[in-house]
């Protein structure tokens, strides 16, 4: 226990594997054009060995900040670790550069396993050691910007020939407007479910008996899964398209944005009201008597008391809501919804895994944020400011 | 002044409060004593309409309350719990505020009311005015409860275990305060406890209630020297109750006055309670205390048989 104590064992473990595939994985791949598959390259080969003596050096010196940490050692790793995010880019556009063959333009650099993995490792260090810190989600966020500035820049001028970005060249209008689509879809259901399910907890909160009903509709809806949801949705909105007029008129069909946005309301639905129905349900009881055996009307109460204390938590179902809708959105691609499950479900259809990757990465970044933006919201709502 | 004349209260069949008749005079300070689920809480709450009587006329100033808006008639009235209630996302100064801001009141008439209250109650604003509830200790945060209840001047005050979540020492100084600040404002108060000492100490009049009905009702020194049931008799500590006696009574009223004749090394303060004295006698070995003022100089002489309150012999 007291070892245990002294030392943080997640350091090294972390930066080892780290470690590992930086020396033995392959760090980068080479295509020579789209359709062949990549040839891996190990990191010696890539970066040479100046490169690969830099990285090592890092990687081993957070793993050995981990024995007998303080907070000065902790600090430090922070800073080594941040700094290993940051020439990760730089890493990628030296192998771009010193893999580059004249004779093969059409060449393409692929991302391989090996960096994958390092680049994994140092965000979850990353994460640890933001923890351990005690930096504030705020300034975590903050940490976070000089990397993301360094990969903005290291993408927007000298890589090139990563075949992920030379997707991206293809479909840069497609890109954005698949973005938006995205946001757009995953607004407008948050949105929707927002407003239901608060009316909904409320209802509850009010008739008891809707309770086990609603909460039973609700779990069984989460059961269905995605895909065999859009499909039942299809026939009666494809009936009532084409017998409704002004439902058409808004673009309603059996396949396309209008049963996603139903289905990913219905999977939107359990956590928002649960989260609702719980929060307001679990304000401390007394403070709640002690608000109307001042004189507070009822109204006062819900506003001033009841709907404050419970905001956090309700913004917690917002939270877990929006990131779970980012992930679903994709799938409603496959009715046809579009949005970046698009470019998922295409570069599946042709093998072009870095397709895959430019429709997967954004809704990963996209999740990521909202998680932290609302997480952040949710605990600023903290009763007394931060605690 | 409230009274309630034959007041029951009943939840589905059960009877929770069963005809109580009660009149707690203006400036009073009355406890309500009894066992858990008695009804005294319940009674409290009928008070102020957080439970409606089933039967019977509660009557504040001579004025039935359900005349009032329940809502005017709580804000007329301060409350306080043992759980304290103080909302945890208000300041300290906010809560304290809240009565007057419901009674719409000008920002600097607020302001100066709450300023005066944190100085009633011993809580330094520069301290305390921005600090929120989850920042206090227990006995500040019931401090600021009290504050609270007090903050829009009512005539009557309802107080439900307010001090029982307390430590002992806590609960013996917020007692102590409540005493000074009840000698000065002089409010209607009603005062639930299940602590006879805590009563004992407080009460002006003492209600003791069983299953819903009062069992005895009457001075704290009345109920000590003729408990009414065997019930009453066991609330006060069976036989315990002497000293219970002993420590409502000042030594000043009991000591031979004059000058000591012969001179006691042990001492006692005129304002000590006789069951202090007595534990100085048993201490110090000692059936004469010497009674002593401020200036710690001799008033008088305490005889163990003085004590007891046997003066026959002397």
């Amino acid at each position: 226990m007291e070892e245990a104590l002294r030392h943080n064992r997640v350091l090294p473990a972390l930066m080892l594997a780290s470690l590992a595939a930086w020396l033995g994985g392959d760090l980068v791949s080479v295509a020579a054009n789209r359709i062949v598959p990549g040839e891996g390259v190990a990191t010696l080969d890539a970066i040479g060995w100046g490169g690969i003596l830099a990285g090592t050096l890092a990687m081993l010196t957070v793993a050995v900040l981990g024995f007998r940490p303080s907070p000065v050692k902790y600090r430090t790793a922070l800073i080594v670790t941040v700094a290993i995010l940051m020439s990760l880019p730089a890493v990628l556009a030296l192998a771009a550069a010193r893999l580059a063959d004249a004779d093969m333009p059409q060449a393409r650099l692929g991302i391989g396993p090996g960096f994958w993995i390092v680049l994994f490792m140092s965000l979850l260090t990353m994460i640890e050691l933001r923890t351990r810190v005690g930096v504030s989600r705020f300034n975590g966020w903050a940490l976070m910007l000089p990397v993301l500035l360094s990969w903005w820049l290291c993408l927007s001028w000298w890589l090139a020939p990563l075949a992920l970005l030379q997707e991206f060249r293809g479909r840069s209008d497609q890109f954005v407007s698949a973005v938006l689509y995205h946001l757009a879809l995953v607004g407008a259901a948050v949105g929707t479910s927002l407003v239901l399910g608060v009316a909904l907890a409320l209802a509850m909160r009010r008739f008891p008996t809707l309770q086990r009903a609603g909460f039973g509709v609700l779990n069984f809806l989460q059961t269905i899964p995605s895909l065999a949801l859009f499909g039942l949705l299809l026939a009666p909105l494809a009936w009532l398209s084409a017998n409704v007029e002004w439902l058409s008129a808004i673009g309603v069909r059996g396949i396309g944005w209008a049963p996603a946005l139903i289905a990913l309301v219905g999977y939107s639905l359990l956590p928002m009201v649960r989260n609702t129905f719980v929060a307001l349900s679990e304000v401390d009881p007394g403070v709640i008597e002690s608000a109307r055996g001042m004189g507070m009307s009822r109204r006062q109460v819900f506003l001033q008391v009841r709907l404050p204390l419970a905001l956090p938590v309700v913004i917690e179902g917002v939270r877990i809501t929006t990131v779970q809708a980012i992930g679903l959105a994709a799938v409603a691609a496959l009715i046809g919804a579009g949005g970046l499950g698009g470019f998922i479900f295409q570069g599946l259809g042709q093998a072009a895994m870095d397709l895959v990757l430019l429709g997967a990465l954004p809704i990963l970044g996209m999740a990521l944020m909202a998680d932290a933006l609302l997480g952040a919201v949710s605990e600023r709502l903290r009763p007394g400011g931060v605690k | 002044m409230i009274e309630l004349f034959d007041v029951t209260r009943r939840f589905g069949d059960e009877t929770a409060v069963d005809a109580i008749s009660l009149r707690v005079e203006s400036g009073e300070l009355c406890a309500l004593v009894g066992t858990s689920g008695c009804g005294k809480s319940t009674t409290l709450r009928m008070i102020n309409r957080l439970i409606e009587h089933s039967e019977g006329e509660i009557h504040i100033d001579g004025q039935p309350i359900r005349r009032f808006k329940e809502d005017a008639l709580r804000r007329r009235i301060g409350y306080v719990i043992q759980s304290t209630g103080l909302f945890p996302h208000w300041t300290v100064a906010r809560n304290i505020g809240l009565v007057p801001r419901l009674l719409k009141w000008s920002a600097e008439r607020i302001e100066s009311r709450v300023e005066e209250l944190m100085a009633l109650l011993g809580l330094p604003r520069e301290t305390f005015a921005d600090k929120y509830p989850h920042q206090l200790s227990g006995g500040q945060a019931q401090r600021v409860g009290v504050a609270r209840a007090l903050a829009a001047d009512p005539d009557i005050l309802l107080m439900d275990e307010p001090f029982g979540a307390l430590d002992p020492i806590t609960r013996e100084a917020l007692q102590d305060e409540l005493r000074e600040v009840q000698a000065r404002l002089h409010k209607t108060i009603v005062f639930v406890t299940h602590d006879m000492d805590e009563a004992l100490r407080l009460a002006d009049k003492l209600v003791v209630m069983d299953a819903g009905r009062i069992v005895q009702q009457g001075t704290p020194l009345e109920l000590l020297h003729e408990p009414a049931t065997p019930f009453v008799e066991s609330m006060l500590g069976g036989d315990d109750r002497g000293l219970k006696e002993a420590s409502l009574v000042r030594v000043g009223e009991r000591m031979l006055p004059l000058g000591p004749r012969l001179i006691a090394t042990a001492r006692v303060h005129r304002d000590a309670t006789l069951r202090q004295a007595l534990a100085v006698m048993f201490r110090e070995h000692a059936d004469r205390l010497t009674v002593i003022d401020d200036e710690d100089m001799p008033v008088g002489e305490l005889s163990l048989r003085r004590l007891v309150g046997n003066t026959r012999h002397e």
